[in-house]
C-alpha cells in the first residue's frame, strides 16, 4: 500500500515537474543559457496563483495561466541584465533569483487571514482548492470513493503537460521557433539574417521562466499550500530532469526532446520518492539524491554501449 | 555603392600590445562591381569586411552604404542589405539543425518571424533544386544535421544561404578555401553565375591568385593595412597570375619573410 501511494505520488510530483522541465530545457538546451532564475520564479508562481485564487477570486485555471506572463517578466529581466548590461548569464540568474526571494515574501504577507499561515514562509490552506479538487474530481470521487482521487489527478496533469508539449513543439515548427533554435547555436547566423539576436535570447528565456512560474502554481494546488522555500534546489531538480531524459531517452531515435524531457521528470521524481521509503528520517535524501543522479548517469552510459554493440553485431549478421 | 573613409583601427587600445592596423584607409566600391582581394595573412582582408559589416568597432572615420553614413548602424541592421560568407565555415549554418531547416531560415531573411509554420512540402522541393547546383549531392541528405556536414559542404550551403535573399552587397571571405580544387572551382563559378545573375556588388577576398586575376572587374592586394595595388577595366582584363605573384613575392621579401 506504502509502495502504491508513493508510486502515484511520485507520478504527480513527476508531471508537476515536467513543466518546469520543459521550461528549462528552453533555457539550458535550446538557448544553452544555464538559467539560475528558477528558484525564485518556481515559488513566485505558486504565491501568485494563490493570491490570485484567495484575494482576488479568480477562478484555478486562470490563475495558473496568468503565472505565464509573470513569469516572462522575470525571464525578461534575466535577458536583459545579461544581454543589455553584459552581465554573465550565472549571475543575471542569480540576481533575479535573490531579488525574487524577497517578492515572494511580501507577497506572502497578502495572504494571512485567508487561511492557517505556520510561519511567514509558508501557508496551507484548504480553500486553495483548483485544478484538483474541482466538481467533476468530487463527482466522481463520490462514485468511485476517496481512492480515485490520485488518479483523477493524474490524468488532469497528464492533460496539462501534453498540451504543453503540443504547443512546445508546434512552437519549435514556425519561423520563430527556428530562430529561437538558431539563436541558442549560433548567433552570428542570426545577425546575418537582420535580426537582433539579443532580443530572441531575451525572449527565449521569457518563454522559459513562464513554464517555471506555471511549474509553481500547479505545485501549490496540488499540495494545497504554499512554502516559501519550495524553490530551493528546483533548478537541479529540472536541470537532474532535462539530462536524465535527453540522455536516457536517447537511444529512442524518433522520440522528440519534448517527450524525452517529460520522461526524465517523471523518472526522477518517482526515484527520488522512493529513495524516501528508504531513508525516513529524511538526514541521508540529498546524499542519496546526489548518488542517484550520478548513478543514471553511469548506467546509462553502460547501456548505451551495450546497445551500440548489438547494433553492431546485427549489421554484421546482416552482411554475412 | 561602399565607402570606407579614412578609417582608423586599433586593436588592444590602451595596452603594450596596441597595434594601429588602419591608418587613413580610405576605399570606395562601385554598384555593380566584382572586387576580388588578395594580400598576405594578416594584411587586414578579414577586418575591412567586419569593419563594413559592423562586426568591429572602428577607432576613427565613417563607413558609407549607397551614400548614407552607417557608422552607428548595428551590425544586424546592416546585414539587412548585406549577405556574407565567413572564413570559418562554423559560422555559416547553424550546426544543429538540418539544411532544410538553414534553407527556410535564410530564405526568410526580411521577412518577419512569426508564427507561421517554417517548412512546408513546395518549399522542399524547391531547396532540394537549388543545393542540386552545387553538385555535392547534399540533395540526399536534406533532413541530416549540418554539424555533421564536411567544412567545404558548409560552406557551399552557407554561399548559397547568404544569397538567397536580394542583397545589395556580397561579402565572401575565402568561400573556397575550405573546399577541394574541383569543387572549389565549381563554386567558384556557381559564385560568378549568382553574382551575374542577381547583378550582386561583391568583395571576395581569395588566396587563390588565379581566382582573383580570372573572375571579378576589380582587383585590390592589401598589405599591412594598405591597399599597394588597385586595378579594374581593361587593365584588369590584361593582368595574369604570374605578374600578381611576382609583386605578391617582392612585397613578402620586403618584409623579410
Ligand atoms: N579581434 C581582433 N583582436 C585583435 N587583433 C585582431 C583582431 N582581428 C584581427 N586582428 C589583427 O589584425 C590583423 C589583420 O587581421 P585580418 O583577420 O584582417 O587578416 P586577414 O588579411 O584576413 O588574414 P588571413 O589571410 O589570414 O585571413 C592581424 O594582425 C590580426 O592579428
Ligand atoms: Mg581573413
Amino acid at each position: 500500500m506504502l509502495f502504491l501511494a508513493t508510486t502515484l505520488d511520485g507520478l504527480q510530483m513527476g508531471l508537476c515537474f515536467a513543466v518546469l522541465a520543459l521550461g528549462v530545457y528552453i533555457s539550458c538546451s535550446i538557448l544553452d543559457f544555464a538559467d539560475l532564475s528558477v528558484d525564485g520564479v518556481f515559488p513566485l508562481g505558486g504565491v501568485c496563483c494563490t493570491i490570485m485564487m484567495l484575494r482576488l477570486g479568480l477562478p484555478a485555471l486562470p490563475a495558473v495561466l496568468l503565472c505565464f506572463p509573470l513569469g516572462m517578466l522575470c525571464g525578461a529581466v534575466t535577458g536583459v541584465l545579461h544581454v543589455k548590461f553584459r552581465i554573465s548569464n550565472l549571475l543575471s540568474g542569480i540576481i533575479v533569483m535573490t531579488a525574487l526571494l524577497s517578492v515572494t515574501l511580501a507577497l506572502t504577507q497578502f495572504l494571512t487571514g485567508t487561511g492557517y499561515t505556520t510561519t511567514i514562509f509558508s501557508f496551507r490552506s484548504a480553500d486553495l482548492t483548483g485544478l484538483f479538487n474541482g466538481a467533476l474530481t468530487s463527482a466522481l470521487t463520490d462514485r468511485f470513493g476517496r481512492g480515485a482521487k490520485d488518479y483523477i489527478t493524474i490524468v488532469i496533469l497528464l492533460v496539462i503537460v501534453f498540451i504543453a508539449k503540443l504547443l512546445l513543439d508546434l512552437f519549435f515548427k514556425t519561423r520563430l521557433g527556428y530562430l529561437l533554435r538558431a539563436t541558442g547555436s549560433n548567433e552570428k547566423l542570426v545577425m546575418t539574417l537582420g535580426k537582433n539576436s539579443g532580443s530572441y535570447k531575451i525572449f527565449g528565456l521569457a518563454l522559459a521562466d513562464g513554464f517555471v512560474a506555471v511549474s509553481g502554481a500547479l505545485y501549490a494546488q496540488l499540495y494545497t499550500q504554499y512554502d516559501n522555500t519550495c524553490g530551493s534546489g528546483k533548478v537541479v531538480l529540472a536541470l537532474a530532469s532535462v539530462i536524465i531524459g535527453t540522455a536516457v531517452f536517447a537511444h529512442f531515435r524518433r522520440m522528440k526532446d519534448t517527450t524525452a524531457v517529460i520522461l526524465g521528470a517523471i523518472l526522477y521524481s518517482l526515484c527520488l520518492n522512493y529513495l524516501v521509503l528508504i531513508d525516513t528520517n529524511g538526514i541521508y535524501l540529498k546524499l542519496l539524491n546526489a548518488v542517484l543522479f550520478a548513478l543514471i548517469l553511469i548506467f546509462n552510459e553502460k547501456i548505451s554501449a551495450f546497445l551500440s554493440r548489438i547494433r553492431r553485431k546485427k549489421e554484421q549478421m546482416q552482411h554475412g | 555603392m561602399v565607402e570606407l573613409k579614412n578609417i582608423h583601427k586599433i586593436f588592444h587600445g590602451g595596452t603594450i600590445n596596441e597595434f594601429c592596423l588602419f591608418e587613413n584607409f580610405s576605399l570606395s566600391v562601385a554598384k555593380g562591381e566584382f572586387v576580388s582581394v588578395v594580400g598576405s595573412n594578416g594584411s587586414g582582408k578579414t577586418t575591412t569586411l567586419n569593419i563594413i559589416s559592423g562586426s568591429l568597432p572602428i577607432n576613427g572615420g565613417q563607413v558609407l552604404l549607397d551614400g548614407a553614413d552607417i557608422t552607428k548602424m548595428p551590425e544586424y541592421r546592416r546585414y539587412r542589405r548585406i549577405g556574407r560568407v565567413f572564413q570559418d565555415p562554423a559560422v555559416g549554418t547553424v550546426p544543429n539543425m538540418t539544411i532544410l531547416e538553414n534553407l527556410s531560415m535564410a530564405e526568410n531573411k526580411g521577412k518577419p518571424f512569426n508564427l507561421r509554420l517554417a517548412i512546408n512540402r513546395q518549399k522542399n522541393e524547391r531547396y532540394c533544386e537549388l543545393v542540386r547546383r552545387l553538385g555535392l549531392g547534399l540533395e540526399d541528405k536534406m533532413q541530416v544535421p549540418v554539424g555533421l556536414l564536411s567544412g567545404g559542404q558548409r560552406q557551399a550551403l552557407s554561399l548559397l544561404m547568404s544569397t538567397m535573399t536580394p542583397v545589395d552587397l556580397l561579402l565572401l571571405d575565402e568561400h573556397t578555401a575550405a573546399l577541394d580544387p574541383r569543387t572549389a572551382e565549381i563554386i567558384m563559378e556557381l559564385t560568378d553565375q549568382i553574382v551575374r545573375e542577381k547583378k550582386l556588388t561583391t568583395i571576395m577576398v581569395t588566396h587563390n591568385l588565379r581566382y582573383a586575376v580570372e573572375y571579378g572587374t576589380r582587383l585590390l592586394m592589401m598589405d599591412k593595412g594598405a591597399v599597394v595595388l588597385d586595378q579594374s577595366g581593361e587593365e584588369k582584363k590584361n593582368l595574369k597570375t604570374e605578374d600578381i605573384l611576382q609583386l605578391f613575392n617582392q612585397i613578402s621579401i620586403e618584409c623579410g619573410n
